[in-house]
């Protein structure tokens, strides 16, 4: 039974792992693409529709990182209320995974109904490169349902655990008293 | 129930949501479809995919995670060390001595980094350590770099920018050019304060640096100079309408990868690290700017920022008296909120009151908005209970943060100083947008 769990424990960081790097991926082809814009104009050769290719990479890069953000405490929120329980935090961290759980689960509902729009009535960008909006709208499914599962997961690991999977908030001075001192 | 009690209910759960913890951008999503549902036909999650979709996917977004990474770049370098270095032979002579490597250093992070914590630690963790080495009053140290520190959100390139421009629809390059020259400004008018306390607390004053050759101070800061070209990169290019916001932020990523390649601090580990923390910032922006595109959408029906707007009217406040209103609002909502999300939160009710030609008569267009909000919530970065510079500064001297807060409220009267400032000269800000070269974006 624990040998599942971790099994699944595993497979769950991974997969929001696995996004993060797909995104970082997207934001790499997103400088790409403007390096290639920018040497069109230069040597006037022509890249149609560049600036939509830019923008659907950084839509990918947004949705597809939205779990690995939240588990590494990147998302901000006000941290008063919750400081301010004490020992009954808990409680508080409930109420804001399941609402936080609840709308991520809508919005992922939402996102499938209108890709399955785009793909049903076959829009097409409104853009010189003329996609298929279908395309670059499923990053915001798989980001949305990512993010949904990844809000249940943290839910149900605090209820039954009383820990959930999310880092404190990352304040920059972590990065700094991590780094070795160096001389010189 | 009345149209009164519906609204009530809405700002309700706003503040329900905000308050406990909800995370911000999910809290936004949350607020805006009660909105919808209340106020609305419409079917709400259909017009939220609609209108996030369209947000995240707009080519003004994309110099959001560039810059972001450009800073994570060079944050990982060993520009902390070389500012200091590099900077130290210049400063050391000045009246005030080395308290200006903290605004000088400052200033020129945050011509490289748009956040003012990333600001912070980069100068703060050399500057504090050899500051207090050479006895400098702890007070004047800590004050000092927690005031300049928020320069990052002012001189470009700037999150909070980025996030208003987006969020008003408003030229980023723009909004960055009116942010030189008052950031440059409030940079004048920190280090005016140092002078100050040069003269008037003679007793405080450590002993003088020794004397340097010119030789030698271009020796110490020759690490700092490609920096400094970079710096003039990317704002240049943006000036000259030779690229637009995007495509200077490519040049800076470029510029930053080759900088950190030829100081050999470029490790396949520096940057895979500085990649996903360009990643994650960026994520956390967008999503916050995707519950904020859907909220403003969800507001307009709920005819609140068009009443609110009317009711102003209605009092017929002057300008100025506006502007004043304005900025202790800010301030008290920066107490609990962080710039980007007071920002995104505020635009949708705020845009109708001064976005009229009363305003603009003066010279306060959107652009000159823009740089007053900046100003405003950086105010509140160093105000407690939440502002953010606190809670770094915190981890970075050790001190508490009661402590910090009275070392930085001479810095918190500047800024107040500063609006003035802008509301006397608002040229100060509209000048460069008007005299750049534009370029249409693609």
């Amino acid at each position: 039974m624990t040998g599942a769990r971790t099994g699944l424990r595993r497979a769950l960081d991974a997969l929001y792992l696995a996004g993060g790097i797909v995104a970082a991926g997207f934001l790499l082809a997103m400088l790409g693409v403007i390096v290639a814009q920018m040497a069109a104009r230069w040597f006037a050769f022509s890249f149609p529709g560049s600036a939509a290719y830019a923008g659907y990479c950084m839509a990918a890069a947004s949705f597809l990182a939205l779990p690995y953000a939240l588990n590494a405490g990147a998302h901000i929120r006000v941290g008063l209320f919750l400081t301010a329980l004490g020992r009954h935090r808990r409680w508080g961290e409930l109420w804001c995974l399941a609402i936080g759980a609840g709308l991520a689960t809508y919005f992922a509902w939402y996102a499938v109904r209108g890709v399955r729009f785009s793909l049903q009535f076959n829009d097409i960008s409104q853009d010189q490169d003329a996609t298929p909006l279908w395309i670059p709208q499923s990053a915001m499914v798989v980001g949305t349902i990512l993010l949904a599962i990844c809000l249940w997961d943290n839910l149900i690991r605090l209820a039954l655990t009383g820990r959930d999977n999310i880092a404190p908030e990352q304040l920059p001075e972590t990065i700094a008293t991590s780094e070795e001192p160096r001389h010189g | 129930m009345d149209e009164l009690s519906l609204a009530a209910l809405f700002v309700f759960v706003l503040f329900l949501l905000l308050g406990t913890g909800v995370w911000v951008a999910l809290a936004l999503i949350g607020v805006a479809v009660v909105g919808m549902e209340l106020f609305t036909s419409r079917p709400a999650g259909d017009a939220m995919v609609t209108t996030i979709w369209a947000m995240s996917s707009s080519w003004t977004l994309t110099a959001l995670p560039l810059f972001i990474w450009m800073g994570e770049i060079l944050f990982r370098t060993r520009l902390s060390e070389d500012m200091f270095k590099g900077l130290a032979p210049w400063m050391g002579r000045l009246p005030g001595g080395l308290l200006h490597t903290n605004i000088v250093g400052c200033t020129v992070f945050a011509a490289v980094s748009g956040s003012s914590a990333a600001t912070l630690t980069t100068v703060g963790k050399m500057s504090i350590p050899e500051l207090r080495r050479r006895g400098y009053p702890e007070r004047m140290s800590v004050g000092t770099l927690a005031g300049a520190a928020t320069l990052g959100l002012m001189i470009p390139p700037s999150l909070t920018l980025i996030v208003y421009g987006v969020t008003i629809n408003e030229s980023i390059t723009k909004l960055f050019m009116a942010g030189v020259l008052p950031g440059l400004t409030l940079a004048a008018l920190f280090m005016g304060y140092v002078v100050a306390w040069h003269y008037l607390a003679p007793g405080q004053r450590p002993e003088a640096e020794p004397a340097t050759s010119l030789g030698e101070r271009l020796a110490a800061s020759r690490f700092l100079l490609p920096v400094l070209a970079l710096i003039a990169l990317v704002i240049g290019s943006m000036y000259l309408g030779f690229a637009t916001a995007t495509e200077a932020a490519a040049f800076g990523v470029i510029g930053a990868l080759a900088l950190a390649a030829a100081q050999g601090s470029l490790t396949r580990k520096s940057f895979a690290e500085s990649l996903m923390g360009a990643v994650r910032t960026s994520a956390m922006v967008a999503f916050i700017l995707m519950g904020a595109a859907f909220l403003s959408l969800s507001m307009g029906f709920t005819g609140l920022p068009r009443a609110l707007a009317g009711y102003i009217a209605s009092l017929e406040l002057s300008p100025f008296l506006l502007i004043v209103a304005l900025t202790v609002f800010y301030v008290v909502i920066g107490c609990f909120l962080d710039g980007i999300s007071s920002v995104v939160l505020t635009m949708a009710v705020v845009q109708p009151m001064v976005d009229v030609p009363a305003f603009r008569e003066l010279g306060f267009d959107m652009i000159w908005f823009g740089i007053f909000v900046v100003v405003v919530v950086e105010m509140a970065q160093i105000t407690p209970p939440i502002g953010f510079n606190l809670f770094v500064m915190q981890g970075l001297t050790g001190h508490g943060m009661g402590y910090v807060a009275r070392a930085a409220f001479p810095m918190f009267l500047i800024m107040v100083a500063m609006v003035g400032v802008l509301v006397v000269l608002p040229d100060l800000a509209t000048w460069l947008p008007e005299t750049m070269r534009a370029r249409p974006g693609p």
